[in-house]
């Protein structure tokens, strides 16, 4: 959680994972090449830097598409969900070396713009073993390039976390635009049973752990409650854990309800920096404290403490005997509501 | 995220469930890999049509009949472009007859009584395979 705008936020741990990404990287590059100039001894250099970043923009892809579903089925993922936005760049830089370089070799050469060229070099749009696979490359590439463009919280503060969200959720286009790129391009000049089963086994994963990710959270928010006099029951206080939130699902919208100090306040559950579910954080120093990156509410009023200017809406509770209630309206954000008290 | 990410979320990824599998399927449906034994076999061959020369190495079979010539690919070549010639009775390529690609067969429709066949790079500058009737 950062006051100022920097370039790179970077702490000792940031600088740790993102050493991790650039040397394996680079080993994925090294032992690609020797196993290319061991097997294949006539590929030139070129080609071996096209398929080479191109393969492992593909497998970063993989793993950053993991990443997200992984850390809402399991909280031990989370760590790296902290600094998917490094891994996301870098993946950006290998796509970007692979079209690069396509785009020299193959449109670069000739009379006409190189863009202009990809487009229209092969014009068989018709066809599906000889479609301009090139063009669903370059369109994934401007995809990515957007979304590595505006991966700074600069953007992220000024375009607001909604439209943010909705903007980087193009990346399962440029995901679709890929799989087309390769299964159009490179898998019909060279076949190979290893690369076409790694592709499809890769799309299953992916696809299963996204739609496993949203059924649960759909289960979550079809959850039937009881209305007594237009508050609506949500549970029993032993099942929230000390410094700990139940999440509740409200009109659609998800509230976090937190235990602390002997007392209960709710929230909304969307954090204000990326839409992180602040009932799956927890209570530090004070503070409700997004598991995702590490912003921070007051529990009383859904502000951030000062000099942090963030804020969510607040909801009243009540306590009937051991059972926790909830008043469905929501107040404005940053609203003071006194804590329930147990 | 918000319940609208949430279903927008969810509404993707039924899509692309939908979409990409097809993809996939109509693009891998005539790769040699999954039909290598038919993509080997001369169309012509069980139509008894009577057939003037084959040639055969490792890269090629070429049959040549009366009005046409089957090229039958046995492994995709590396050069990205591999143009066939009708060889002139001087042995050099003449009129240009097609282009192979992938591993497959080809066919291509002839006008007269060929003389030969040349595969050539027209890139590299460099003669692939050839041979004469």
């Amino acid at each position: 959680m950062g006051l100022n705008y920097q370039m790179v936020l970077w702490n000792k741990y940031k600088k740790a994972y993102d050493k991790i990404i650039a040397g394996s990287m680079l080993f994925y590059i090294v032992v690609f090449a020797a196993i290319t100039l061991i097997f294949n001894s006539e590929t030139s250099i070129e080609t071996l830097v096209i398929r080479a970043f191109g393969s492992l923009a593909i497998i970063m892809l993989h793993i950053i598409l993991a990443i997200g579903p992984l850390a809402r089925l399991n909280a031990s993922f989370l760590p790296i969900l902290f600094n998917r936005r490094h891994l996301g760049v870098s993946m950006f830089i290998a796509a970007l070396i692979h079209g690069g370089f396509a785009m020299f070799q193959f449109h670069a050469l000739g009379d006409v713009n190189p863009v202009y060229s990809v487009f229209t070099s092969n014009m068989d749009y018709g066809s599906l073993s000889n479609f301009p696979f090139q063009v669903l490359g370059f369109l994934a590439l401007l995809i990515l390039f957007v979304m590595a463009a505006t991966s700074h919280d600069f953007f992220l503060g000024n375009l607001s976390a909604k439209v943010w969200k909705r903007l980087h959720m193009m990346v399962y286009f440029a995901y679709a635009f890929i799989i087309a790129h390769v299964f159009l391009g490179a898998f019909q000049q060279e076949t190979s049973l290893f690369t076409i089963s790694s592709m499809v086994i890769g799309f299953i994963v992916i696809a299963s752990l996204h739609l496993m990710t949203a059924f649960k959270e759909r289960k979550i928010d079809r959850a039937k409650t009881e209305e007594h006099e237009g508050w609506l029951q949500v549970c029993h206080i032993s099942e929230i854990e000390d410094d700990r939130a139940k999440i509740f699902t409200v009109a659609n919208e998800r509230v976090a309800i937190f235990k602390y100090d002997g007392m209960l306040s709710a929230i909304h559950n969307v954090c204000k920096h990326q839409g992180g579910p602040l009932g799956e954080g927890k209570i530090i120093d004070g503070c409700i404290t997004c598991p995702w990156h590490g912003y921070q509410y007051l529990p009383s009023n859904g502000q951030s403490p000062p000099p942090f200017t963030e804020k969510v809406a607040t909801y009243e509770l009540k306590i009937e005997g051991e059972t926790v209630y909830i008043n469905p309206k929501a107040f404005d954000e940053g609203t003071e509501i006194n804590p329930c008290k147990i | 995220m918000t319940s609208g990410l949430r279903k927008a979320h969810t509404y993707i990824w039924l899509l692309l469930i939908i979409i990409v599998p097809l993809v996939m399927f109509f693009s891998m449906k005539d790769l040699a890999i999954f039909s290598l034994e038919n993509n080997k076999m001369s169309q012509f061959e069980s139509s008894k049509k009577e057939h003037l020369k084959t040639f055969e190495n490792d890269i090629v079979k070429i049959t040549v009949f009366d009005s046409q010539v089957e090229i039958i690919l046995k492994t995709t070549l590396k050069n990205a472009a591999s143009i066939v010639y009708e060889m002139d009775e001087k042995g050099n390529k003449s009129n240009l007859i097609g282009q192979v690609t992938t591993a497959g067969i080809y066919t291509f429709n002839t006008n007269k009584l060929l003389k030969g066949i040349i595969i050539y790079d027209d890139i590299k500058q460099v003669e692939i395979t050839k041979f004469s009737l």
